[in-house]
């Protein structure tokens, strides 16, 4: 089955979460790929950031650059970039 | 120098200003100066960069470092930040109080990343324009709405072994619900 890369940011907390790494590739099956997908993958490839990851209260993501609004599922194409963002803190 | 300050003028009495004072709107971006890095302009640059021959007040809003929270002593804060969506959303900020703003004539929205110790600044917003209540009221939306959607994250770090925290804006939680409300009126 074809397979897709999307590269993922790890920002704060769950930077932290997955063990101090900034960014990773992740490749996922071409077919259904989407952000929810994305995170059940990512809760399985770093148990620590599981609870968070599949919290979409505490953490949210952005998909090119746009945060996806709560309740919402993004499909994924290859070579997007996906963000992860916990609550923000700026100020 | 004069921070927050304004001409004084008569207060207003709800007519809409003489039409020489309505800029048109002007979205481009060399009126924004946005940062997003290890320093901050100096005051000085700030105010000259929102220096405009028909504006009469400049209003800018500094965030300093605290020394506390909740009873323990604060050393230090640390900033990390998406810089390339954060200089974005900065940007589609700056438009936004400029559509909300029409008057404004120039912003600042700039930002600290790294180390920010106590007493420095970490955040400058400001806004002129013509008169004093549109620069004022620019600069407080400037920083509310920064506060609740530009991706910068803030690590608080305390005296002795208390474990640092990264910190969370009520103002994201609020934007967010917000943001999903419009989506389902529209």
């Amino acid at each position: 089955m074809a397979t897709i890369t999307i590269k993922i940011l790890f920002f704060a907390s769950a930077r932290e979460a997955a063990g101090g790494i900034t960014s990773a590739n992740l490749e996922l099956d071409a077919d259904g790929a989407d952000t929810q997908v994305l995170r059940a993958k990512l809760a399985a490839q770093y148990p620590k950031l599981a609870p968070l990851v599949q919290d979409e209260e505490n953490l949210t993501l952005a998909l090119n650059e746009e945060y996806v609004d709560m309740g919402e599922v993004k499909t994924l194409s290859s070579g997007d970039t996906v963000a992860l963002i916990p609550p923000i803190s700026g100020g | 120098m004069a921070d927050s300050s304004s001409t004084i003028e008569p207060l207003s009495d709800g007519k809409q200003p003489p039409s020489s004072f309505k800029q048109p709107l002007n979205d481009n971006t060399s009126n924004y100066l946005i940062q997003v890095s290890n320093t901050l302009p100096s005051h000085h640059e700030i105010q000259q960069f929102l220096t405009a021959s028909n504006c009469g007040a400049i209003s800018t809003f500094t965030g300093i470092t605290r020394d506390n929270f909740a009873g323990k002593k604060v050393t230090a804060l640390s900033y990390e930040g998406y810089t390339p969506m954060a200089i974005k959303e900065l940007t589609n900020l700056c438009r936004d109080a400029h559509v909300k703003y029409p008057n404004v004539a120039r912003m600042v929205a700039v930002h600290i990343l790294g180390d920010c110790p106590v007493g420095e600044a970490s955040v400058v917003v400001g806004s002129s324009s013509p008169h004093r209540r549109e620069a004022i009221a620019c600069t407080e939306y400037l920083i509310d709405e920064l506060k609740g959607r530009v991706p910068i994250w803030k690590k608080e770090i305390y005296e002795g072994d208390e474990e640092s925290v990264w910190k969370e804006n009520v103002e994201w939680k609020d934007g967010r619900r917000r943001r999903v409300m419009v989506k389902e009126e529209s």
